[in-house]
């Protein structure tokens, strides 16, 4: 192998597959970086066997080959490098890569690309399209309610349910219910779903942030891995197999309560009372209390032989009076995710799940359940 | 101005309340802390016993040795706990700085109330003579100007005594008084001080700071100071509830039985889940003891990722702990003991546990049938194997060490 290319070009890419590198490894040369010639291109992949990650940058070929090498030093060389030209080649005999650019010149030992893992392939199966933006916001909003702990593998994962022209990503760690419905650019006939890691899902955002054409989604029709191909960029993530709970019975038919409120109003106001929650179990009690129409909600906290805080939202409220007590971190989570002025709060009793939705935006809802306290 | 700290202690607490419920035990050896066949140690002793040389803490076996016409009894907590709540009640009535310490004893802070009541003498005999009227109970006072000479004074008053230690007297009162009379000195210190010829506080105040530090650490800065009389620490309540809540209990014979083992843990896991709910706190952490035939103890700890009040989930992580250490070693169970601690308010519920609640309520109903009929009124199967072994009165299971399992 004989190919040049830039630096910037060449740090750029290691930065973007370097997120699928191992960390861990149980197989060594998941450490490394896999760089190949294709065509006129440079394809840079790293899979740590949950996600791989594929990259494509411009170069200039004059003999062909593959080469996998430690993916952190290579980064950490190429990244110390001036801007310029690089020129990369292989020595066959040695498997040693050595690189120059302007009056550096190092030289990386390899390993073997045919015990690199295979980067699976997919072209068959389910396949949509979705707007980056749209796909960026619907997992921002979601992924951050599903579990972390592993002992129900399903819910580490975002349900994605693919029907017609819609997507629904849900996600839920028994504690809280994120659901987001958002339209596909490239809809489906049959009605699919799949449920993704929602460590893919982070990396992915990472990906199409920088991204303008819609994302281009297909499952294997063994519904065991998923595609996101982006431009010049593809991830392969693998699917969590089981079955999701059946979340829409968990999201409450009705209220006895609801209160609209000001979200950054709302969100300050429980970010003050988590300070004082910090020493406790991050309890926050709300109070809603209606007012001819009008009313107020008063978020508080205490802690302790410490202190408590108090603060008070003007809300509109209709129904009855209610008290609810919520884990801080889970109402701060989804206070912040959201992007509308005016947010609805819908409770029941002050032991069934609570509702939190966008005024004016029927695509989202997240249900949280509180916390049981002594009042 | 020096302050004025009054040190009251209780006179043969457990033994004086069964005394004060039966005269006709008044003036006799008697004992409290079980069947004297039995391993329990003894919890309180009659000035009658202990001029036996019967003391807090002996195994009942030797003190029936020591003494064996003497009475021995079962006790009963609930009894000790209301007699306790009545002294600590007359207690406020004289200054709100109380310091309890146990059941039987406190500190009060006196300072600036000699222009209100007299002088701290007189108020002290004020406290003494309506604990005796109301209480039917002696009890000790030490009045100093700090803590530690207060209750060395109390100490050295018993029985129904009353030493007054005047501002600046403090270290010539203690300088000939043996040194195991210093709280905090223990066993192992008084034999570590005999050794190098140190016999009294006076000479222990003696000995340089530096190898005071040496010998017992930090503790042993504390001790110099107190030596002198010397201590600042304030008459103070512990500030907020216990931080932690334990049961436990000593067997009549030492036992590898897994079953009647499990039946007492659960019988422990339910007094603790009940007192853990009655305060209306949760526990993240959940502690097993087990002390062996050898006297080994362990305890062994695990931390929840959810708080939780509910019996089941006290026995669960409990019995799991057992069943590790006994697969771990397989040797005889002297005593039993589980405990909660990190305890915190509030529970988070989970949309895909809806039975929660209804253990949640099952728990809170058989609190309330407890609270009015007894433990025994209403049982799960796994505790019913200890009515084979434990006697029952009033609704509740006789254990033998009840001093010490509420």
């Amino acid at each position: 192998m004989k190919v040049s290319c830039s630096q910037e070009d060449l740090s750029k890419g290691l930065a973007i597959v370097g997120r699928a590198v191992a960390t861990r490894a149980v197989m060594p040369i998941t450490n490394n970086v896999l760089i190949a010639t294709e065509g006129s291109q440079l394809k840079l992949a790293a899979t740590n066997l949950e996600i791989a990650i594929s990259c494509w940058i411009p170069a200039t070929i004059e003999k062909e080959g593959t080469v996998t090498i430690p993916a952190r030093l290579v980064t950490d060389f190429v990244n110390s490098l001036p801007s310029g030209r690089i020129d990369m080649s292989l020595s066959p005999r040695s498997k040693s890569v050595e690189l120059r650019c302007a009056r550096h010149e190092a030289h990386i030992s390899g390993l073997d690309p045919a015990d690199f893992p295979a980067i699976p392939k997919i072209t068959d199966g389910l396949n949509v399209k979705i707007k980056p933006g749209d796909l960026r916001m619907a997992i921002n909003q979601v992924v951050f309610a599903a579990a972390s702990e592993e002992s129900r593998p399903v819910l580490t994962g975002v349900h994605a349910e693919f029907e017609g022209e819609q997507l629904t990503l849900a996600a839920a760690d028994g504690f809280r219910l994120a659901v987001h419905k958002v339209t596909l650019a490239k809809g489906v006939d049959t009605r699919t779903a799949i449920i993704i890691p929602a460590r893919s899902l982070n990396e992915l955002t990472r990906l199409i942030s920088e991204q303008e054409e819609p994302v281009e989604l297909t499952v294997n029709s063994q519904k065991s891995q998923v595609l996101f191909r982006m431009k010049n960029v593809e991830m392969v993530s693998q699917l969590i197999q089981g079955t999701f709970p059946n979340y829409s019975q968990l999201i409450p038919k009705s209220y006895t309560t609801r209160a609209i409120l000001n979200l950054s109003e709302f969100l300050r106001a429980t970010k003050s009372a988590s300070i004082f929650a910090r020493d406790g179990s991050g309890i926050v009690r709300l109070q809603i209390m209606p007012r001819d129409g009008k009313g107020k909600i008063a978020i508080s906290a205490r802690a302790e032989e410490i202190g408590d805080n108090l603060g008070e939202v003007d809300a509109t409220v209709e129904g009855e009076e209610a008290k609810i007590a919520f884990n801080s971190k889970y109402l701060m989570d989804v206070l912040g995710v959201l992007n509308k002025d005016q947010v609805a709060l819908e409770t029941t009793t002050s032991s069934s799940p609570g509702v939190i939705r966008p005024v004016t935006d029927e695509s989202y809802v997240h249900v949280v359940m509180p916390m049981f306290v002594q009042w | 101005m020096a302050r004025r700290i009054l040190h009251i202690d209780l006179d043969a607490f457990f033994v004086s309340v069964e005394q004060v419920l039966d005269p006709a035990l008044r003036g006799k050896p008697v004992v409290v802390g079980g069947d004297p066949r039995g391993r329990g140690v003894v919890a309180c002793a009659s000035y009658e016993a202990r001029a036996y040389g019967l003391k807090s803490g002996m195994p009942l076996g030797k003190a029936h040795r020591l003494c064996p016409h003497a009475i021995f009894l079962g006790g009963n907590f609930h009894r000790y706990s209301d007699a306790s709540e009545r002294f600590m009640a007359i207690l406020g009535e004289f200054t709100p700085d109380i310091e309890p310490l146990g059941l039987e004893e406190a500190y009060l802070d006196l300072t600036g109330f000699e222009s209100i009541y007299g002088p701290a003498k007189e108020t002290a005999l004020r406290i003494k003579q309506r604990i005796k009227d109301e209480l039917g109970i002696t009890a000790s006072v030490g009045i100093a100007s700090s803590k530690v000479v207060a209750k060395v004074a109390s100490g050295l008053s018993k029985p129904d005594g009353l030493i007054e230690v005047p501002p600046g007297q403090e270290r010539a009162f203690l300088a000939p008084l043996p040194v195991d009379k210093l709280p905090g000195v223990g066993a192992k210190g008084e034999m570590a001080l005999k050794k190098m010829g140190v016999k009294t506080i006076g000479g222990l105040s003696r000995l340089p700071l530096s190898f005071m530090k040496q010998t017992f650490g930090i503790w042993g800065e504390v001790l110099h100071r107190h030596a002198h009389g010397i201590d600042n620490s304030k008459v103070e309540a512990a500030s907020g509830p216990p931080k932690s809540i334990s049961r436990s209990t000593t067997f009549a014979q030492d036992t590898l039985d897994r079953a009647f083992l499990k039946a007492m843990l659960h019988y422990l896991s339910e007094r603790v889940g009940a007192e853990l709910r009655a305060q209306g706190r949760q526990t993240r952490c959940i502690t097993l003891k087990l002390r062996y035939t050898d006297f080994e103890t362990i305890t062994r700890s695990h931390t929840l990722r959810q708080a939780a009040d509910t019996d089941r989930a006290i026995y669960d992580v409990g019995c799991k702990l057992l069943d590790r250490e006994i697969d771990h070693r397989a040797v005889l169970v002297r005593l039993i003991g589980i405990g909660v601690s990190n305890l915190v308010e509030g529970r988070q519920l989970n949309m895909f546990e809806p039975w929660a609640e209804g253990l949640e309520q099952l728990n809170q109903a058989i609190d309330r049938i407890r609270d009015k009929y007894g433990f025994t009124a209403i049982e799960s199967g796994s505790t019913l194997p200890l009515r084979e072994v434990f006697p029952t009165e009033d609704g509740r299971y006789l254990l033998k060490t009840p001093s010490l399992s509420r």
